[in-house]
């Protein structure tokens, strides 16, 4: 019963990761990578969340905490930097932050 | 003032007066003219000051240490050194002064000046130093300076070609004069003057031939002596001072002094080579001069065979070999005769450039003898002048030249027959072609308008002639010399007795005969064209002499373009192909590969974020052990 419900919590997981991989490879607006990014991390705490579960222990949980402490400053200083890049070149296309090669 | 506070003052002031001048008086003419003249009055009297004032010291200072290796500046200021100051102080103001005169007109005198002052500073050096090394650097300083006044007026193909072949002839004998000092360095441990001649009075010092010989190279040439003569005839392309003082009077005699100064270091084998290649080329010189139209190349021709006297009184100087300690050796009646040849040459021969430069001035700037004549009723003062040179040259009793070529004939006559009468031959010959040059110059009629209409300069032309010819007059008679040079002027060989009338006897018939010859075949002056009577009477006799002026000239010219241009071609073949190649294939194979790395730079985000992927992928590969 309960290996049913990891493999369900797993496979959401899986399916959350590869939502938020291909948005980070196919979207050009900043912002959208980088909520794809963060649903990327939120899946991995999905999966965390559920092993622990799964093995009864708070190891996962622990775990889960700090990606989230970390996370929420990540997302500050993130959102900080697409905020300064907007000022300074009036968009957020990254099609068009190309001052790397011209 | 100190004595060697004042030595050091004789090198920086012309020094300072030539940094002077290049970098604020450039087109200051007159101011940079007048500096320099200053400078050498300042010379000539600090020169004579230190000479006559009996100071003679020694001083020296470490310069460059390199492990046990010690290059010193200093001074060694003696007798010998203090005549040749003196020489250089002298002629060297006569120069400055006529060339006031001679360069007035001169768009770039200042760096004309400035030319000078360098050349009197390295001149300085090369008389006070006193060890090898210094003596090399000041020895390449005056060649240095000699390019640059030689080439005074490098917008003519002439002056430019002669000043890169003096400069060239000259690296030479310089490198031989290099290894010459390492080698002496090398086994004798010190190349200070002073120490090796303690080392050879001490008797034991390593004796070898390569040494002197090596070192005579540098003497080869700076002096041009055979084979490395070439660049002298050509030098005359400088203006007429610069000829006077540097390719006459100093700058060339200091090969000469250079083997005084290295005496210690002779064996009687380097000695032997030291005065046959002086002889041969004293000789060759004459035979050259005969042929000669300029008037500045019979003059350059001259003191060639000069200079080869000098440098066969060197090599003549007797030798004493004591068993006991090793082989000493004392040459000093040599080094006697050659500085007392040097120091009349010195005196006459700038007379007779700087009379040359006069009377080519007066002759709106013609060289051609043949295209002079009759300057004797034009140009008196100078005429007079002149004639004082040439006696005095030629050997004419009681002026200067006599009493010193009569010494060294006497050192050849003791010593050695065959080159006795080499330059006996020699001393006809230059009788020949001064007497034959005096006449074309000065009598008969004027072959040219430029001749026609000769000028005589003023006073500014006059005053250096009238100091020379004095000199050249008195410089003779030794002891009319103050007792500062009685350290190398006692050591002339004097002939006694019968020697003494066979040698006045046998100077009496050389010149004779070669002033005889000279009137004979140009008698008839009054009617002379411009061909040469000695072409029409002699044409064998010209044309094989004008083959042998050529010789050398052509002779390096084969080999420069035919042997050296096509060895440096073979090499530059094998670079391009080995080393260049080599470096080609590799620049090239980066460069392909920067060319790949470069396509994957597009800066896009989403390109780079594939990339990552795929980096990602191929980590976990790895990770997973699938490679």
């Amino acid at each position: 019963m309960i290996q049913s419900s990891l493999f369900a919590y797993i496979g959401l997981s899986a399916v959350l990761f590869a939502i938020g991989f291909i948005g980070v490879l196919i979207r050009r607006n900043a912002i959208v990578i980088f909520m794809s990014l963060e649903l990327m991390l939120i899946a991995s705490t999905l999966a965390l969340v559920a092993f622990s579960k799964y093995n009864q222990t708070m190891d996962g949980n622990v775990f889960v905490f700090f990606i989230l402490t970390v996370a929420a400053a990540e997302v500050a200083v993130g959102l900080a930097i697409v905020v300064a890049l907007f000022r300074q070149k009036q968009t957020i296309q990254v099609s068009e932050l190309d001052s790397l090669k011209h | 003032m100190n004595p060697s506070t004042l030595a050091l003052l004789l090198i920086v002031v012309p020094v300072g007066s030539a940094a002077l001048t290049a970098s604020f008086l450039r087109k200051k003419h007159a101011l940079a003219t007048l500096l320099s003249v200053l400078v050498a009055t300042f010379y000539l009297g600090g020169a004579l000051h230190l000479a006559l004032g009996g100071a003679r010291f020694e001083s020296s200072y470490s310069w460059l240490k390199l492990a046990n290796l010690s290059v010193d500046l200093g001074f060694k200021f003696d007798d010998l050194a203090a005549l040749m100051l003196s020489i250089v102080g002298i002629v060297g103001f006569c120069v400055h002064i006529f060339s006031l005169g001679y360069m007035k007109e001169d768009p770039a005198k200042a760096r004309y000046f400035a030319g000078l002052s360098i050349f009197m500073a390295s001149m300085t050096g090369i008389v006070f130093a006193d060890n090898l090394f210094m003596m090399f650097i000041f020895w390449e300083l005056v060649g240095f300076s000699s390019f640059v006044l030689i080439n005074h007026w490098h917008e003519q193909n002439g002056p430019m070609n002669a000043s890169k072949k003096a400069f060239i002839t000259n690296r030479v004998g310089d490198f031989g004069f290099l290894i010459g000092i390492i080698l002496c360095y090398y086994l004798r441990g010190t190349v200070n003057l002073s120490e090796l001649s303690t080392q050879a009075k001490a008797g034991g010092a390593v004796l070898s031939t390569a040494v002197p010989l090596l070192l005579f190279c540098g003497a080869v040439g700076k002096s041009a002596q055979l084979p490395l003569q070439v660049w002298l005839p050509d030098a005359m392309e400088g203006p007429t001072p610069v000829s006077a003082l540097i390719h006459a009077a100093t700058m060339v005699a200091a090969g000469i002094y250079m083997l005084c100064r290295i005496e210690v270091l002779m064996v009687p084998e380097a000695l032997t080579v030291i005065s046959w290649v002086g002889a041969l080329t004293a000789v060759y010189a004459a035979l050259c001069a005969i042929i000669q139209r300029d008037i500045k190349k019979v003059l350059a021709y001259s003191t060639l065979s000069q200079l080869g006297y000098m440098v066969t009184a060197f090599g003549l100087g007797s030798l004493t070999v004591h068993s006991e300690s090793g082989a000493e050796i004392v040459i000093k009646a040599g080094v006697g005769a050659a500085m007392f040849h040097l120091t009349t040459h010195a005196f006459f021969k700038a007379l007779l450039f700087l009379g040359s430069g006069s009377v080519i001035h007066g002759c709106h700037h013609e060289q051609d003898i043949f295209k002079m004549g009759g300057l004797s009723k034009t140009m008196k003062v100078t005429f007079l002048k002149f004639t004082i040179g040439v006696a005095a040259i030629s050997g004419f009793p009681l002026l200067a030249g006599f009493f010193s070529k009569d010494a060294i004939l006497f050192l050849a006559y003791s010593n050695n027959k065959a080159i006795f009468v080499i330059l006996a031959l020699t001393a006809a010959m230059t009788a020949f072609y001064m007497i034959r040059m005096w006449i074309i110059v000065f009598f008969g009629k004027a072959r040219s308008d430029n001749a026609a209409h000769a000028h005589e300069g003023g006073f500014i032309f006059q005053a250096p002639l009238a100091i020379l010819a004095i000199l050249a007059i008195v410089g003779g008679y030794r002891g009319l010399y103050p007792h500062g040079f009685d350290g190398i002027l006692n050591l002339v060989a004097e002939a006694e007795g019968p020697a003494k009338l066979g040698m006045l006897v046998v100077s009496l018939i050389v010149l004779s005969l070669g002033a005889g010859i000279a009137f004979a075949l140009y008698r008839s002056v009054a009617t002379l064209t411009q061909r040469d009577p000695l072409e029409a009477k002699f044409p064998k006799l010209f044309v094989s002499l004008v083959h042998l002026k050529e010789s050398f000239d052509s002779l390096y010219s084969y080999y420069v373009e035919k042997v050296q241009q096509r060895f440096a071609m073979l090499l530059n073949f094998f670079d391009l192909l080995g080393i260049a190649g080599l470096l080609r294939i590799g620049a090239g194979a980066f460069s392909l590969l920067g060319f790949g790395v470069r396509a994957l730079h597009v800066g896009r985000l989403n390109v780079y974020l594939y990339w990552f992927f795929f980096g990602v992928v191929l980590l976990w590969l790895y990770a997973a052990g699938i490679f």
